[in-house]
């Protein structure tokens, strides 16, 4: 089911690794390309290491969340508006809902299976997209997060005075880009058949 | 936004009280979510390790600056900063890639640094559009996505432009 995205991303890595190397090349600094290479592994390495505090204290939270009932509370709070949004929700209701509270408490692994379970409730089966289908794909190509934690974890890394900062301007920007989401699938779905 | 430094240990202390009052064993729920996290963690790091390198490679070269000298009298026409046009192409493509520049672009300018802040805005407020929807689209083998990724593009491009204006 990833075939199509490590297709794209197969193309990505290639033409960007050749480009580097290329320009390299031509400026015959083979030992510049060799510190680059190196740098690359290296500094993943590195960032790892740097996003997995915060990363390991925000995913044992949120997980003590999970288990007070939080997020169900919350994907049952969503099921009436939700289906305003998606007419056909039917019993896609439930996945949509935990995805989108997964979401937006930042569980990114915990939220793929429900959406994927999600898009196979809400499929007909014709290899057509339908319009509460588009709606869920859309809504869920904009992030609406509680708290962004591997930019707040990149943020203390690189030594900013308030790694925080950047929450609340980042939670609007988010809302709006939801609200994006939904304004312009129901409307492109009228003209998009 | 000094509040926020207060805000969230007190929202802390609450969901810990709550929890102990629903009954959970907040020691024990705790330590499974950390658990669960390092497996994420572990998977991430080959991603990471990628991107890193074709961008360590782009900005070694200088291909990446030149790309960028190419397209900042345009993007400064529309009020986005030289060094986020990179962050902004890569992003809907890769988190990994986007998380990477965004340290890059914060160790250069400064986390602080109105660069700094909107790089960190954009990061967080928007999504790997086209990695969602292939994911999802893929898993049931919906070919004719209708208005999906236009809706996800465009919402993506107002998240960033938001993003830009309140950073």
């Amino acid at each position: 089911m990833y075939a199509y995205f490590s297709g794209m991303m197969n193309w990505v890595f290639v033409i960007l690794t050749a480009i580097g190397l290329a320009v390299f090349a031509a400026k015959g600094d083979g030992e510049g390309a060799m510190t680059a290479l190196a740098e690359g592994t290296g500094g993943a390495l590195q960032l790892t290491l740097e996003l997995a505090g915060p990363f390991m204290l925000w995913s044992g939270l949120f997980k003590v969340a999970e288990k007070a009932g939080l997020t169900e509370s919350l994907s049952r709070l969503m099921r009436k508006p939700l289906s305003l949004l998606m007419p056909d929700l039917g019993d896609a209701a439930a996945p949509v809902s935990l995805n989108l509270a997964a979401n937006f408490f930042g569980l990114g692994n915990a939220a793929t299976p429900f959406g994927i379970e999600a898009v196979r409730r809400l499929d007909r089966g014709d290899g057509r997209a339908s319009d509460s289908m588009a709606m869920f794909i859309a809504l869920n190509a904009s992030a609406v997060e509680l708290l962004p934690t591997s930019v707040i974890a990149v943020r203390a890394a690189c030594g900013s005075a308030d790694p925080y900062g950047i929450v609340v301007p980042t939670f609007i920007a988010s809302l709006a880009a939801a609200f994006a989401a939904v304004v312009s699938a129901k409307l492109l779905g009228k003209v998009i058949k | 936004m000094k509040w926020s430094t207060l805000a969230i240990p007190v929202l802390v202390a609450v969901l810990l009280v709550y929890a102990l009052v629903k009954k959970v064993n907040v020691y024990k729920a705790f330590i499974e979510g950390v658990g669960e996290s390092l497996r994420s963690l572990v998977s991430l790091l080959p991603y990471l390790a990628a991107m890193l390198t074709a961008i360590s490679l782009l900005k070694g070269s200088g291909a990446l600056s030149f790309f960028t000298g190419l397209i900042s009298p345009i993007a400064e026409k529309v009020g986005v900063k030289a060094p986020l046009v990179p962050l902004i192409a890569l992003r809907p493509f890769s988190g990994s890639g986007a998380l990477a520049m965004l340290k890059e672009i914060l160790s250069e300018y400064g986390a602080d640094s109105p660069v700094g802040r909107e790089a960190s805005v954009i990061v967080g407020s928007t999504e790997t559009v086209f990695y969602t929807v292939s994911v999802y689209f893929g898993a049931v083998g919906v070919t004719k996505t209708r208005q999906a990724v236009p809706a996800a593009i465009i919402s993506g491009l107002v998240g960033t432009a938001v993003g830009l204006v309140l950073a």
